[in-house]
C-alpha cells in the first residue's frame, strides 16, 4: 500500500518539480543520511586508522584518508600473535556449529510442523519456553557437566551446545508451516516416507530460508564471546574474540594493530551482509512481525 | 513392522536430536543450577558441597556490590526505550519521506549484524578522554570539559548505553519499518483529509497501530540488556570500581574468578525471576494500551 502511495506522491512530484512534497522527501534524505553515516563511520575509523602509522592515530582534525597508507599493520596481525590461529578456530567453530543446528534444527522443524503426534504443540510451547533461559542461569552447570565430560577448555563445548538454536527451529518450523499441506499429503498417499519428503520435497523449497539461517547462526556463532570466554582456557583454542581482548590488552599502545586485527574479524560479516542482505533484513523483519 | 508405524518412528526420529539437545544444555541445566542455589558448592568438582538452605540468598542482600550491580542494571536498561523511540521516528521516515530508502536502511542495520567485541574495541579508542576523536570534535565545538566515558564511575555507564543504542537501532527500525507495512494508509488519508496534522497523525494513528511492535521490542530489548555481559566484560570488567557491574556479569565474575559456583547460581537464579516478572508485568500493562487490530 505504501509503495503505491509512494508511487503516487513521486508521480506528483514529477509533475512538479518544486512541490512541497518533493523538496521535503530531498530534505529529510539529506538529514536521514547524516544520521545514517554517524551510524558508519567507526567502521570507517577503524579502516583509516588500521593503514595510518601510529602518530597519526589521533590526529585532529581526523585524517579520515591516510597520507601515506601501509598495509604494515595488517601483515604484523597475521604473521605475529596467533591472529591467523585464531581465525582458524573461528572458522572452524561457526562453520560446524552452523552446520550442525541447520541438520538437526530443520529435522526438528519439519517434524514440530509435518509430524502430528500426541502432545506435540506442548512439546513444542514448552520447547520454546526454554527462549526465556538467560544464559547466565547456564552457564555454571555447564561448566560443571563439560567438566564430567572432559570437553570443558575444548573446541566441542562451543560446537555441541550450537547444534541446538530454538530460534532456528521456531525459524523454520514457520517457513515450513507455509508449504500447502496437500503437497506433503499427496506425496504421502503416493507411497513416499517422510524421509523422501522432507529431502525432496521440503528442503529445496526451503533453500532461502535456510540460506538466512545459516548467515544468521554464522554471525552469531562467529561473534560468540561470552562462551568463549567461559568454557576455554588454553590460548591456542582462542576465537577471534576472545583472541581479540587478549591482543588489546597486550597490546594496549598498537592502536593500528588493533584496528587491522578488528576490521580482519568484522569485515567477514560486512562482506556475508552485504550479500545476503535482502535475505536476511526480510527475515529478520518477518520473525518478528509474524512470529 | 507396517509401513505406516515405521514412518511414524521415523517421525519421531526427526525430532530426537533436537529434544535430546535441550534436554542436555537447557532443562536439566536449569534444573541443576536451581539446585547449585541452595549449596556452597566451590571449584569445579565441588568437594565438600553442602546444602546451606537459603543462605546465598540471604547474603546476597548483605552484599553491597550485588546492590550496586542490580541498580546499574536497571540503568542500563535505559538504552532500550531511547533506541526503541528513537528507531520509530526513523523508521516513520525511511518509510515514505527519502531517497535512497533502501541504501539508508542498510546503513542503519549494518552496526547490528557486526555487533561483536571488535567493533566495541573501536568504540573504546573513539571514546578516549584525552585525545580520542569523539572528545576532539567535542572540543573544537567548544566544550571545554568533555565526559571522561569509559574511564570515569560518573560516565562510564552512560557510555555503554551510547554505544548500545548504537547497536541496536538498526534492528528496531528494521522491525519498525516492517510494521508499518500492515498500517492501512486509508486512516491516515482520512485524517489528513480531516486537516490533522503530520505528526499528530503518526502519534495518534500509526504509533497505536504498531504498538504491539513497540512492546515486542520492548521486551526482547529488555530482556536481551539483562542477558548481556560480554560488551561491558571486554571494554570495563565492571569498572572503574564496580560503576559499570551488571548482575549478569557479576554472576560470571562469582563463578568464574572466584569460583562460589553455588553463590554464583543463586544469583542466576534471582536473574531468572527478574526476567520472568519483567516479562509478565509488560504483559499485563500490554493489555491495557497495545492496540490489537
Amino acid at each position: 500500500m505504501s509503495i503505491l502511495r509512494a508511487k503516487a506522491l513521486d508521480q506528483k512530484a514529477a509533475a512538479n518539480p518544486l512541490s512541497k512534497g518533493r523538496i521535503l522527501k530531498v530534505l529529510m534524505t539529506i538529514v536521514m543520511s547524516i544520521l545514517a553515516i554517524f551510524m558508519i563511520l567507526p567502521f570507517i575509523w577503524m579502516l583509516s586508522t588500521s593503514f595510518k602509522s601510529p602518530s597519526e592515530v589521533f590526529v585532529f582534525p581526523i585524517q579520515w584518508i591516510p597520507a601515506d597508507p601501509s598495509f604494515e599493520h595488517h601483515i604484523k596481525v597475521w604473521l605475529d600473535n596467533h591472529f591467523a590461529q585464531y581465525y582458524f578456530n573461528s572458522l572452524k567453530v561457526a562453520i560446524l556449529g552452523t552446520g550442525g543446528a541447520i541438520i538437526i534444527g530443520s529435522l526438528a522443524a519439519y517434524g514440530f510442523a509435518r509430524i502430528s503426534f500426541k502432545g506435540r504443540d506442548l512439546i513444542f510451547f514448552l520447547y520454546l519456553s526454554m527462549m526465556m533461559v538467560p544464559p547466565q542461569v547456564l552457564f555454571v552447570p555447564k561448566f560443571i557437566m563439560f567438566d564430567w565430560a572432559g570437553i570443558y577448555n575444548t573446541h566441542w563445548a562451543l560446537i555441541l551446545p550450537s547444534f541446538v538454536t530454538i530460534f532456528g527451529v521456531f525459524y523454520l518450523r514457520q517457513f515450513f508451516l507455509g508449504i500447502p499441506k496437500e503437497i506433503s499429503e499427496s506425496a504421502f498417499i503416493d507411497g513416499a516416507g517422510h524421509l523422501r519428503i522432507f529431502f525432496q520435497i521440503f528442503l529445496p523449497l526451503a533453500k532461502p530460508a535456510i540460506v538466512t539461517f545459516a548467515i544468521i547462526d554464522f554471525s552469531w556463532n562467529w561473534n560468540n564471546y561470552e562462551d568463549a570466554l567461559v568454557f576455554l582456557i588454553s590460548e591456542q583454542l582462542f576465537t577471534v574474540p576472545l583472541g581479540l581482548q587478549n591482543f588489546v590488552h597486550e597490546f594496549s599502545i598498537d592502536y593500528n594493530g588493533m584496528m587491522a586485527a578488528a576490521s580482519a574479524a568484522i569485515i567477514p560479516m560486512i562482506i556475508i551482509f552485504f550479500i545476503g542482505q535482502k535475505y536476511i533484513i526480510q527475515s529478520v523483519a518477518s520473525s518478528a512481525v509474524k512470529g | 513392522m507396517g509401513w505406516m508405524r515405521r514412518q511414524r518412528l521415523i517421525g519421531y526420529l526427526f525430532i530426537l536430536p533436537s529434544i535430546i539437545g535441550v534436554l542436555t544444555f537447557f532443562t536439566f541445566p536449569l534444573l541443576f543450577s536451581v539446585i547449585l542455589a541452595f549449596t556452597n558448592w566451590s571449584g569445579p568438582g565441588g568437594i565438600n558441597t553442602e546444602f546451606i538452605g537459603t543462605t546465598n540468598f540471604i547474603n546476597m542482600f548483605n552484599d553491597s556490590i550485588f546492590l550496586t550491580t542490580i541498580k546499574n542494571t536497571g540503568i542500563y536498561l535505559l538504552h532500550v526505550p531511547i533506541s526503541v523511540g528513537l528507531a520509530f521516528i526513523v523508521a516513520i521516515i525511511l518509510n515514505r519521506m527519502v531517497y535512497m530508502r533502501n541504501t539508508l536502511r542498510a546503513m542503519f542495520f549494518l552496526p547490528y549484524i557486526t555487533s561483536s567485541i571488535a567493533i566495541a574495541f573501536v568504540w573504546m579508542l573513539l571514546l578516549s578522554p584525552s585525545n580520542g576523536p569523539v572528545n576532539e570534535t567535542l572540543r573544537a565545538i567548544g566544550i571545554t570539559n568533555p565526559p571522561s566515558w569509559l574511564a570515569s564511575g560518573d560516565t562510564a555507564m552512560h557510555a555503554i548505553n551510547l554505544m548500545s543504542v548504537w547497536f541496536i537501532l538498526g534492528f528496531n527500525v528494521i522491525i519498525f519499518l516492517a510494521a508499518l507495512q500492515n498500517v492501512p494508509a486509508e486512516l491516515e488519508e482520512a485524517a489528513r483529509v480531516d486537516g490533522a496534522k503530520f505528526w499528530h497523525i503518526q502519534l495518534f494513528i500509526t504509533f497505536p497501530l504498531v504498538s504491539p511492535i513497540t512492546f515486542f521490542l520492548l521486551i526482547i530489548g529488555f530482556i536481551n540488556t539483562f542477558k548481556n555481559f560480554g560488551l561491558i566484560h571486554a571494554l570495563t570488567g565492571g569498572g572503574p570500581g564496580d560503576s559499570t557491574n551488571v548482575l549478569a556479569l557479576y554472576v560470571y565474575q562469582n563463578a568464574f574468578r572466584y569460583y562460589e559456583l553455588g553463590y554464583a547460581s543463586a544469583i542466576a537464579v534471582i536473574l531468572f525471576i527478574i526476567i520472568l516478572i519483567v516479562t509478565l508485568i509488560q504483559w499485563y500493562i500490554q493489555r491495557k494500551w497495545v492496540y490489537y487490530q
